[in-house]
């Protein structure tokens, strides 16, 4: 069974030309993503809690609100639940003007507090500039307090987080999965077609170990792309990975397992290599936008944000990006696992039904 | 009683396979005896193909029974797969592998196997030990095909049709391996369409039609169960009478030819029958376009035995 899986994996490799696309098509998609410049600043969310409540403060959260990249929330939240907003991200930046914030002229001003968290570094920036010269320009005349002492920047840690490091996860998951539905789809008809099915068949091989051996030696295949595309992502376009790395390979092969399946089950439906091909391609292409390989599918229409969520490259993506961007650990995802693990059931049993050997 | 079964290679009974409305074996019987080489020869469409099938436990039976080296194939599959080699009709080998690592994969399979580079010997391929192969020629993967069936060392050998789309000099090459296989006290069964390669290499031999046993008995007594040694091939400008055949034939049989005005003659008793049949056709009025004398074949066997010729 070694000595099966060992030639697998040989001829895989000797077959340059597939061999070559199986790592290309995924690597080319993290150079276009890499290169694109994805980081745009976009706009956030901004709660302004306001103690003072003044003239001056009322005017200052009016102006901060006019800001095009910020979207005033419309609470209310204590200053407490605003903050824990902040903390988990759900509220990307909230202003506190304190009571002292009216301070009659020569008397020091309480300072405005700005909180928000460290990612989005670019647009983190420019808010912080924003905020200061409206504080600024709100106390004008009021006071000869420094600039630096009007306003006090909380900035909450967070791990660099970016949709490169979320379009990467995606990229893992289309390549394995292109690679493993088509290779194995491509691969058995060609067998059947030439009858090397059936020259296995007068050997005493028993059969499981036909399909242990195809199967161990993508599952391979696939671990070599998911090393390739995190190195290229991570050392060529910077991307940051968090979690554990042992996790990703996990789950990616986890998926591997329910891609190989559905590759059999076209291999017994196709009469030809080529029709392999393209079958494994109609599937593959679809699912990766429906599953959000690199968009979010919230904006489908309909029912499809749900029926995508019944895809099986669905959960192996909300699996790998739990893991590399929130540092989840293997328990965090055992439901997307648990979902994994029924449709490598399921694709198995049709698998197993449906194929042929002549 | 189990030195008569173990004489048996291999024993059918009363075989019948089915596809639907047709039947591609009708009930056929026979055995092959321990270190003989058995032909099966038969036009295509015979049911060679799914008899040796049945027999290596690629395709079930709907009725009959086989035993291969005295073990019931249905029964028993995995173990006389084990000590019997296939060589499949149409059957290709991996792309990205070379011979050795084929024969080695094949091996792998095997509870006993034999060394890759000792069988690429046996077979005149040991130089190609690293080709893939799609850069063998006809005859080469003909050969490499037989050196796969010999992986496990096997006590039974079966090749179907392994000489189909040779030229005659890589026939000659795959005949002279079977008798070394055969040499070695391994029992081959092949089948075939050629009738020479029957003749020539076959010590027993089972003629099929339509998915029926015609006959089953060595060449040479094929041919002489025609009591015939001579066949003449006359081509005439018009149609011959009943009574100039007669005379032309003495005491042989005709054959009429689905050619037009082409008689076939069977002779006993040549050269006497020859001489009377050449003096009577200077004698008579006939317009002869052909004459061809061979000594009978097993062409002739086979269009006595089946009303058909052989040749598809």
């Amino acid at each position: 069974m070694l000595a099966l899986t060992i030639a697998n994996v040989k001829m895989l490799a000797r077959n340059r030309q597939a061999a070559f696309w199986a790592l290309f098509f995924p690597l080319l998609l993290v150079v276009v993503f890499g290169l694109i410049d994805v980081r745009g600043v976009g706009s956030g969310s901004l709660y302004v809690v306001d103690q003072a409540d003044t003239a001056e403060s009322q005017r200052l959260t009016e102006s901060l609100a006019a800001v095009e990249i910020l979207e005033l929330e419309s609470g209310p939240y204590s200053e407490a639940e605003a903050r824990r907003r902040v903390d988990e991200g759900d509220l990307d930046y909230l202003v506190v003007i304190p009571r002292g914030f009216a301070q009659a002229e020569g008397e020091s001003p309480a300072a405005v507090t700005l909180m928000y968290q460290s990612k989005n570094a670019e647009r983190n920036q420019l808010v912080d500039g924003v905020v200061r010269s409206q504080v600024a320009e709100a106390r004008e005349g009021l006071t000869q307090a420094p600039l630096s002492q009007l306003v006090i920047s909380e900035v909450v840690q967070v791990p660099d987080v970016d949709y490169f490091d979320h379009v990467l996860m995606g990229l893992i998951g289309l390549g394995v999965m292109a690679n493993s539905i088509i290779s194995i789809a491509v691969r058995v008809s060609t067998y059947r077609n030439q009858a090397i099915l059936k020259r296995l068949l007068v050997t005493p091989l028993p059969i499981w170990k036909y399909f242990f051996g195809e199967v161990a030696a993508h599952l391979a295949v696939a671990a070599v792309q998911v090393a390739i595309i995190m190195l290229v992502g991570v050392f060529v376009f910077g991307a940051n990975i968090h979690g554990n790395i042992a996790w990703i390979f996990l789950i990616a092969l986890l998926g591997s397992l329910v891609f190989l399946n559905i590759g059999f089950i076209l291999s017994a439906w196709a009469n030809s290599p080529a029709a392999a091909s393209g079958m494994g391609n109609a599937i593959a292409l679809p699912m990766m936008f429906f599953a959000g390989a690199f968009f979010s599918t919230a904006s489908l229409p309909w029912v499809l944000p749900y029926a995508a969520q019944a895809l099986p490259l669905t959960p192996m993506l909300d699996a790998l990006r739990e893991v590399a961007i929130d540092s989840g650990q293997l328990w965090d995802v055992w439901p997307q696992l648990g979902i994994l693990g029924l449709w490598t059931l399921f694709t198995a049993a049709i698998a197993g039904r449906v194929f042929k050997f002549g | 009683m189990l030195n008569a079964v173990m004489e048996e290679a291999v024993q059918v009974d009363g075989l019948v396979k089915r596809f639907g409305p047709v039947t591609a074996v009708d009930g056929i019987s026979f055995a092959v005896k321990r270190g003989e080489i058995f032909g099966i020869l038969g036009p295509n469409g015979a049911g060679k193909t799914t008899t040796l099938e049945i027999i290596e436990g690629l395709q079930k039976p709907d009725q009959g029974k086989v035993t291969v080296l005295g073990m019931d194939i249905l029964a028993k599959p995995a173990q006389v797969k084990a000590r019997i080699g296939v060589q499949l009709q149409s059957s290709a080998y991996h792309d990205y592998l070379s011979l050795k690592e084929i024969l080695a994969l094949f091996g792998s399979f095997y509870p006993q196997r034999l060394d890759p580079n000792d069988l690429l010997e046996q077979v005149g391929l040991e130089d190609r030990a690293d080709s893939r192969v799609n850069q063998l020629s006809g005859g080469q993967k003909q050969r490499f095909t037989v050196a796969a069936s010999l992986v496990n060392s096997p006590e039974l050998v079966i090749l179907d049709e392994p000489t189909t789309g040779l030229d005659p000099q890589a026939r000659r090459n795959l005949w002279e391996l079977v008798r070394s296989i055969h040499g070695r006290g391994v029992t081959v069964v092949l089948t075939t369409h050629y009738m020479e390669e029957a003749a020539e290499l076959c010590d027993r031999l089972a003629i099929m039609d339509r998915g029926r046993l015609v006959a089953v008995d060595a060449p040479g007594k094929l041919v002489s169960q025609l009591q015939a040694t001579y066949t003449v091939k006359l081509v005439v400008a018009s149609p011959l009478t009943d009574a100039q055949l007669a005379l032309l034939n003495g005491d042989g049989e005709v054959v009429h030819l689905t050619e037009k005005n082409s008689y076939l003659l069977r002779l006993r008793n040549t050269p006497k029958a020859l001489g009377a049949m050449l003096d009577e056709l200077a004698r008579s009025d006939i317009s002869l376009d052909h004459l061809e004398v061979t000594p009978v074949t097993l062409e002739d066997v086979f269009l006595e035995l089946t009303g058909n010729e052989l040749r598809d």
